[in-house]
């Protein structure tokens, strides 16, 4: 790792306290342009809650969060962040409903990322419908369509703030395999032809292993492994939290 | 000021806190179980005391006599309304955020409707009557003996429905439904007979109280208002939820006001209780006594 | 295409503040108060719902604005010349919305509304305790004031301004934003949206207007005391109108201000009360059966 370069996003010791439960303990990790980096970790792990810390959602109890080694970010709200360049999808798709899919992709662009500069081959609304497979339902209200589409308009408006890092949220819950696979392909290709850089929590570990490059282990709120996917899955914290199933038919 | 001088306004201030509690209880039951903020309580209070009064000066029932109709009334009213309004909304509404709020405006349009519905029938003046009007001696303090009375019922009547709520088997009902509406609805407990019964008897507790009060004070279609703000600050205080909390509340605000009125000037109970209750509202939204 | 309302606003906006402008000169003094106390009306449900209908807050709080232009108008009137009187009561209301506001924004649905309303209440007892100290009598007469005609004209103005405002603010980015925190919020945060300011600067928005009302109609009134310019009613009546009429939109409050001021002095006349039990029960109806109130019903049409 080259350490001149600054990280596009650092946390320090992010911690997140909600009364006597640690969701986040003490997690530091540092994210550098053009990364793709997984997150994953058994349920209850804290890895929900520590989008919500780095996106600026909930407000950490301690820890600090810099993005390109000089703004702090600690403890502002979310529409700092999105100005930064940092967007997220949700769990549950959260659209817009009475807004047709265009203007879902477009809201994003009206504020956060009005004064940025767009993403390589996503200029419009048009373009980030059509990257990702909506382009026939540009005009439909977001109730109208599945809920796999509605998730994934969710990326598409979070492309609309024209970030530079992407938190996807367990954007391939619920798809079938092969429709998790096309799912990963798609979320390479924004890292490789777009130029993002793109954190990615998934329970469909085996998938993500493969596509990753960078893999961060969260068991009850710690990071108890940050590393290639290969020297991770050999590690035995991580099999011993995991009991596990999916770690057998790693890579 | 001397000893007996304190505890005449003390008590003072725990009688018109049981009218409040009373209302605060009802108001609670309805918005802790059901999340209907029933803005219009205060009109059906008013309800059960036109009721009373008319009973008594048309046909000299004795309001002690009638209290039972009152709630019964009032209660059966309740059930009505919310089988035609409520249930509607809430069959039609989204989300729960969505539902609070069409069932404020509901109680608004039934405000409305209610209240110049008795303007209609009974006109705006001040009507009453007495009752119980003697003086009655206790140890140096003297009270009439309907304002004893209406203590002694509206602690009575709240008393029991706490004591409904622990210890039988539709309390356990209730409660349940009130911490986990979905997990209650999974072990059996059937909200749609529940819900328009606990509605009812939250809108029966109001007619009650309207009905005691008219004992006591002069009544009038505009005397449901101040009432339900009031109800609004208890609950508020208590704890949206807590029914002993309402009991507590309405208490205390009694005696709170009693001082207030007091050592300060009239006019400054309602801006001393607004500014409580706003002060919670910001700062303590779950009340005073949540962890 | 045809012209209708949706399609061309400015041209049907300036129509009917050009008819409703010449008649005082034509219409007996009924017809006139009539049309005056609608046009009130039209002002204060447009700027409500062009905030809350939005936004899904539900502001109670229209009444504290109405009733501080109507001190402000009360109090300046002597002192300065009759539009900046109407600028002081927008002045005044919008500076305790952005008080109460960022008290109070942070709170959503029921709470927000009752508290809303809890301050409009703190403000009255407030005023009427201030009133007492001060003045020893609780009312105000406003002696020197100007014609009919003028504060018709004047509320026809402000009616006329707040359609326009909320005409523009539905076509820009600021009101885009207030949208977006009325689907969802938190999600609008997310994409860049500074909520708080926002909040604030549409409160401040729709109390500006209200402020100017009262300013206006005190006048009229010419004794003004805290329950009446205060009354909770004004409050409730402006909501119950835009609600029926339909939040989301602008022709329907307008609509609905127009034949529920047409009701009320019809009706009042013959039926005091009735005019108000059919307006609560207009309301129940409404909110079970047409939650997004009378517009829906011709923007159904348009969809189909």
């Amino acid at each position: 790792m080259n350490d001149a370069v600054i990280p596009l996003l650092e946390a320090s010791d992010l911690t997140v306290r909600f009364g006597g439960l640690t969701a986040v303990d003490a997690v530091s990790a540092r994210l550098h342009a053009g990364e793709l980096v997984g997150i994953i970790g058994p349920n209850g792990a804290g890895k929900t809650t520590f989008f919500n810390a780095i996106s600026g959602v909930i407000a950490p109890t301690s820890g600090k969060l810099i993005v390109q080694g000089t703004v702090d970010l600690t403890g502002r709200g979310p529409h700092h962040y999105a100005a930064h360049g940092i967007a997220r999808t949700f769990q549950t798709p959260r659209v817009m409903a009475e807004m047709t899919l265009a203007d879902n992709v477009r809201f994003g662009m009206q504020f956060a990322g009005r004064h940025r500069t767009p993403l390589a081959g996503l200029q419009g609304e048009g373009d980030i419908l059509e990257m990702l497979g909506l382009g026939a339902l540009a005009d439909r209200m977001a109730a109208d369509v599945t809920p796999s589409q509605q998730r994934l308009l969710e990326i598409g408006m979070a492309l609309g703030t024209r970030p530079r890092v992407l938190l996807l949220d367990e954007v391939a819950a619920g798809l079938t395999e092969a429709e998790v696979d096309a799912m990963a392909r798609r979320i390479r290709r924004l890292r490789d032809d777009h130029g993002l850089t793109v954190v990615w929590i998934e329970h469909a570990v085996t998938t993500l292993l493969k596509y990753v490059e960078r893999v961060l282990v969260l068991h009850q709120g710690r990071k108890i492994a940050d590393g290639a996917p290969a020297d991770v899955v050999r590690n035995a914290e991580v099999v011993e939290a995991y009991l596990g199933d999916e770690m057998e038919h790693a890579p | 000021m001397s000893f007996t001088g304190w505890a005449e306004l003390l008590a003072g201030g725990l009688i018109t806190g049981g009218i409040y509690a009373l209302v605060a209880i009802g108001l609670n039951l309805q918005y802790g179980l059901m999340r209907i903020m029933n803005i219009s309580h205060g009109e059906f209070l008013m309800l059960g005391a036109f009721l009373t009064w008319w009973a008594h000066t048309a046909w000299g029932i004795s309001p002690l006599v009638f209290l039972p109709a009152a709630f019964a009334a009032l209660m059966l009213i309740g059930m009505a309304v919310h089988w035609l309004c409520f249930r509607q909304v809430a069959a039609r509404a989204p989300s729960v955020e969505v539902f609070e709020a069409r069932s404020l405006m509901v109680g608004f349009g039934l405000m409305f409707f209610v209240q110049n519905t008795a303007l209609l029938i009974w006109g705006g003046d001040l009507r009453g009557y007495e009752y119980l009007a003697e003086p009655v001696q206790f140890a140096d303090m003297r009270f009439t003996a309907n304002k004893l009375v209406l203590f002694g019922i509206a602690l009575a009547l709240s008393l029991a429905l706490i004591a409904l709520l622990k210890l039988t088997l539709l309390g356990k009902a209730v409660r349940a439904l009130m911490q986990s509406p979905i997990g209650a609805q999974l072990v059996g407990i059937n909200t749609r007979r529940l819900h328009p019964l606990m509605f009812g008897i939250g809108l029966g507790l109001s007619g009650v109280a309207g009905a005691l009060l008219s004992m006591t004070y002069e009544i009038s279609p505009s005397m449901g208002e101040p009432y339900t703000v009031t109800a609004l600050i208890v609950i508020t205080l208590g704890g949206f939820g807590s029914i002993a909390g309402s009991l507590v509340g309405g208490l205390l605000l009694g005696v709170v006001e009693a001082l207030g009125m007091h050592f300060t000037s009239p006019s400054l109970k309602m801006l001393l209780s607004y500014a409580v209750f706003i002060g919670v509202l910001i700062w303590r939204p779950n009340g005073l006594f949540s962890r | 295409m045809k012209a209708t309302l949706a399609n061309q606003p400015w041209r049907w906006l300036g129509l009917g503040l050009l008819l409703a402008a010449g008649l005082p000169w034509v219409a007996s003094d009924f017809v006139s108060s009539v049309a005056l106390s609608c046009l009130m009306y039209i002002a204060l449900a447009c700027s409500w719902s062009l905030f809350c209908g939005a936004t899904r807050y539900l502001s109670l709080a229209t009444s504290a604005f109405f009733g501080l232009g109507a001190y402000a108008s009360a109090t300046l009137l002597d002192v300065l010349p009759w539009p900046l009187v109407i600028l002081s009561g927008a002045a005044v209301a919008s500076m305790v919305a952005v008080a109460m506001g960022a008290a109070v924004l942070h709170l959503r649905g029921t709470y927000f509304a009752v508290l809303t309303f809890g301050m409009t209440e703190l403000i009255r007892h407030a005023v009427t305790f201030v009133e007492k100290q001060v003045s020893g009598t609780v009312g105000r007469v406003l002696t020197v004031v100007p014609s009919n005609e003028t504060v018709y004209l004047t509320v026809l103005a402000i009616a006329g301004a707040a359609i326009a405002t909320a005409i523009l603010v539905k076509r820009s980015r600021f009101g885009l934003a207030l949208t977006g925190i009325g689907a969802d919020e938190q999600r609008a945060q997310t994409l860049g949206v500074d909520t708080r300011r926002i909040k604030i600067a549409g409160f401040a928005l729709t109390a500006a207007f209200a402020g100017a009302a009262g300013a206006a109609m005190a006048v009229r009134w010419t004794y003004i005391e805290p329950a009446a310019v205060f009354s909770p009613f004004i409050g409730f009546q402006t909501v119950l109108i835009a609600l029926i009429g339909g939040a989301a939109s602008i022709g329907g409050p307008v609509v609905a201000a127009i034949v529920f001021s047409l009701l009320a002095e019809t009706l009042r006349l013959q039926l005091p009360y009735g005019y108000m039990m059919v307006l609560g029960l207009l309301l129940i109806l409404c909110v079970m059966y047409l939650p997004n109130g009378l517009a829906s019903l011709w923007q159904r049409r348009r969809h189909e």
